[in-house]
C-alpha cells in the first residue's frame, strides 16, 4: 500500500512535470469551449460562404448540436489523444530501466500496474469532467431554453468507455512492452468492437455502444436501461484487462 | 552463515547456456569481487539474485531467506546498483531519494536525514540540478546513494566503474570502501586493478561456473608458482649458479638472461631454501633474491583459459 501511494504520487508528479497532464487538459478544455460555439456559429459560417443567388435554409442551431459536437470530439479526437499520450505508459520505463531501482527497493509489481491505471484514470476523469463542465456552461448560456435527457448518464457511458480503453491500453502495454505494440493492440480492440457491432445480438453487450449511443440517449430515442448490460460487460472487461496486466507483469523479465 | 548463498544455479537464454550450476557463498562484511569476461553471466547472476530474472533451476538465499522471482521479499535486505542506473530525468536527487524512501516505507524524517547523509557521502549534496542533466559519473554516484538508502545488509553493484574516467572510478571505489563495515558488498567488474584495490574476496566466473574463489591472499598462496628471480652482480656468477650440479634435476627448470636467472620448482616439497643453500655453497651473494608473486591478471588468465 505504501508502495502504491508513493508510486501514484510519482506518476502524478511525472504527468505534471512532463506536461502530459497539461496537454490533456488543454485539448479537452479547447473542445469544451468550442463545442457549443461551433454549434452556434456554424449557420453563420456557412452563410458567409454562400454566394448570391443560392438560398439554403439552415435550421436554427440547438443545444443538441452542441452536444453532438461534444460527443463527436470527445469520442474521436479526445480518445485518440488520450491513447497516444498514454501509449508509452510502460514502454519508456521498461526500455530505460527506470523501474529496476524501484523494484529492487521492494516496490511490488502489482502496485506499479495499479498505480499506473489509477493515475491514467484520474487524468482521464479530470479531462472529461473539465470538457463536460465547459460545454455544459456555454450550452446553457447560448441555448438557455433547450432540454436534454439522460445527459449525465450519457457522459458517464463515455467516461466508462475511456476507462475500458485505458485498461485495454495497459494490458497491451504490459504484453508488448513497446509503445507501437501498445497502440496497435489498443487499436485492434476498438476495431474488433466495431466489427462485432455488425451482429445485432452482440450490440447490447458491446462496449463500443457506450460511445455510439450517446446522442440517442440525450435525445431520448434510446432508453438508458438498454445500456445496462453493456455497462456490466465494459466493467467486467476492464477488470479482466487490469488483472491480466498484473498477472503478465508479475511474470515479465525486466 | 553467509549473507548470500547460491546453489546450483542454471540459466539459459535460448540455446545459449549462461550459468551451468553456479555455487557461490558470500560471507558477511566482505567486499566480494565478482570477476569475469564480458558475457560471462555476471549481470545475469545479479538479476537472478534480485528477482528480475527467473533461473531455470537452483536456489538463491539472501540472509537466510529464499529469493523468489518476481517477488520482492528478500529485496529489503538488498541494495542494487545496475550497470547503467537510470532515473527519472525530471527529478532532482533529493526528490528521487524521497521517492525511494517512501517505497521502502521509511518515515519522512528518517528519509530526509538519511538522504542528506548519503548525498553528502556521494558528493551530490548541493546538487539542485535535475537528474536529466547529470553526467555518467554523477548518475553512478546517485545510484550508490539510492542503493544504500534502506541500509541494506547486502549491496550489489553491477560494474560500477566500467564506464567512468579515472577520477570517477576512484571516487566510486572510495565510496564503496567507506560503505564497507556497514554492509556486505558484491561488486562485479572486469577491471582487475579495482578488485585488487578494494576487494578482500574474489570469485572468477567462467563458463557458467566459478573457476576460482576465495580471499585474495588465499588464492595467490594456492596458485603461487614456486618461482624465484635471482639477480647476480655479473654474468659469470649467474652462469656459475645456473650450472650448479645440485640444480640439475628434472623438477627444476632454470632460464638465464644476462645476469638474471629465473628458477621454477615444480616439486611442492622444495622451496627457496634449496636455492639459498646452493648460493651459500658457491659463496655467491646475489643482488636480488625474490619470490615471484602471481599477479591477479595471471591468475585470471589461467582461470579463464
Amino acid at each position: 500500500m505504501t508502495g502504491y501511494l508513493a508510486f501514484l504520487k510519482k506518476e502524478l508528479f511525472e504527468y505534471t512535470k512532463t506536461y502530459k497532464l497539461f496537454v490533456m487538459l488543454m485539448v479537452f478544455a479547447v473542445f469544451g469551449i468550442t463545442n457549443p460555439l461551433i454549434a452556434k456559429l456554424m449557420p453563420e459560417i456557412l452563410g458567409s460562404l454562400i454566394t448570391d443567388g443560392i438560398t439554403i435554409t439552415l435550421p436554427e442551431p440547438t443545444a443538441y448540436d452542441a452536444w453532438t459536437q461534444f460527443f463527436k470530439n470527445a469520442t474521436q479526437m479526445g480518445l485518440l489523444v488520450m491513447v497516444i499520450l498514454f501509449s508509452n505508459v510502460l514502454s519508456s520505463e521498461l526500455s530505460k530501466g527506470t523501474l529496476i531501482n524501484l523494484l529492487t527497493k521492494g516496490l511490488s509489481r502489482t502496485a506499479v500496474i495499479l498505480s499506473k491505471y489509477t493515475c491514467m484514470a484520474l487524468v482521464w476523469t479530470t479531462s472529461i469532467a473539465l470538457c463536460f463542465g465547459l460545454t455544459y456552461g456555454y450550452t446553457v448560456y447560448l441555448f438557455p431554453k433547450e432540454e436534454t435527457y439522460d445527459l449525465l448518464f450519457s457522459v458517464f457511458c463515455l467516461w466508462l468507455f475511456g476507462m475500458f480503453l485505458l485498461a485495454a491500453l495497459l494490458f497491451s502495454a504490459t504484453l508488448t512492452g513497446t509503445s507501437y505494440g501498445c497502440l496497435l493492440i489498443t487499436g485492434a480492440v476498438v476495431v474488433i468492437c466495431m466489427i462485432m457491432n455488425i451482429i445485432p445480438a452482440v450490440q447490447r453487450y458491446n462496449p463500443i455502444s457506450l460511445v455510439t449511443d450517446n446522442m440517442g440517449l440525450v435525445m431520448n430515442s434510446i432508453e438508458a436501461s438498454s445500456l445496462y448490460s453493456t455497462i456490466v460487460v465494459a466493467c467486467l472487461f476492464s477488470l479482466i484487462f487490469v488483472s491480466l496486466s498484473i498477472a503478465v507483469f508479475r511474470k515479465k523479465q525486466i | 552463515m553467509g549473507v548470500l548463498e547460491i546453489r546450483q544455479l542454471y540459466k539459459r537464454f535460448g540455446r545459449h547456456e549462461v550459468l551451468k550450476g553456479l555455487d557461490m557463498d558470500v560471507p558477511e562484511r566482505s567486499i566480494f569481487g565478482f570477476v569475469g569476461q564480458n558475457g560471462a553471466g555476471k549481470t545475469t547472476t545479479m538479476k537472478i539474485i534480485i528477482g528480475l530474472l527467473k533461473p531455470d533451476s537452483g536456489s538463491v538465499t539472501v540472509c537466510g531467506e529464499k529469493a523468489a522471482y518476481g517477488g520482492s521479499g528478500t529485496n529489503r535486505h538488498i541494495g542494487y546498483l545496475p550497470d547503467v542506473p537510470e532515473f527519472y530525468g525530471y527529478m532532482n536527487p533529493m526528490e528521487y531519494l524521497m521517492l525511494c524512501g517512501e517505497i521502502t516505507g521509511l518515515t519522512k524524517t528518517r528519509i530526509k536525514s538519511r538522504s542528506e547523509e548519503l548525498l553528502e557521502l556521494v558528493g551530490l549534496k548541493d546538487q539542485k540540478k535535475k537528474i536529466g542533466g547529470f553526467s555518467r559519473g554523477m548518475k553512478q554516484r546517485l545510484g550508490i546513494a539510492q542503493a544504500l538508502l534502506n541500509e541494506p545488509k547486502l549491496l550489489i553493484c553491477d560494474e560500477p566503474t566500467s564506464a567512468l574516467d579515472p577520477v570517477g572510478r576512484k571516487e566510486i571505489l572510495d565510496i564503496l570502501l567507506a560503505a564497507k563495515g556497514k554492509t556486505t558488498i558484491v561488486f562485479s567488474t572486469h577491471i582487475l586493478a579495482d578488485v585488487e584495490k578494494i576487494c578482500d574476496r574474489i570469485a572468477v566466473l567462467h563458463d557458467g561456473k566459478l573457476a576460482l574463489c576465495g580471499t585474495l591472499s588465499e588464492i595467490k598462496e594456492r596458485r603461487r608458482l614456486h618461482g624465484f628471480i635471482i639477480e647476480f652482480g655479473s654474468e659469470k656468477a649467474a652462469s656459475c649458479f645456473e650450472n650448479a650440479e645440485e640444480l640439475k634435476r628434472p623438477s627444476i627448470s632454470l632460464s638465464r638472461s644476462g645476469s638474471t636467472v629465473k628458477v621454477f620448482l615444480a616439486d611442492g616439497d622444495m622451496d627457496g631454501h634449496l636455492l639459498l643453500d646452493v648460493l651459500s655453497q658457491k659463496r655467491i651473494v646475489p643482488l636480488k633474491f625474490a619470490v615471484m608473486e602471481p599477479t591477479l591478471e595471471s591468475l585470471f588468465m589461467e582461470a579463464v583459459r
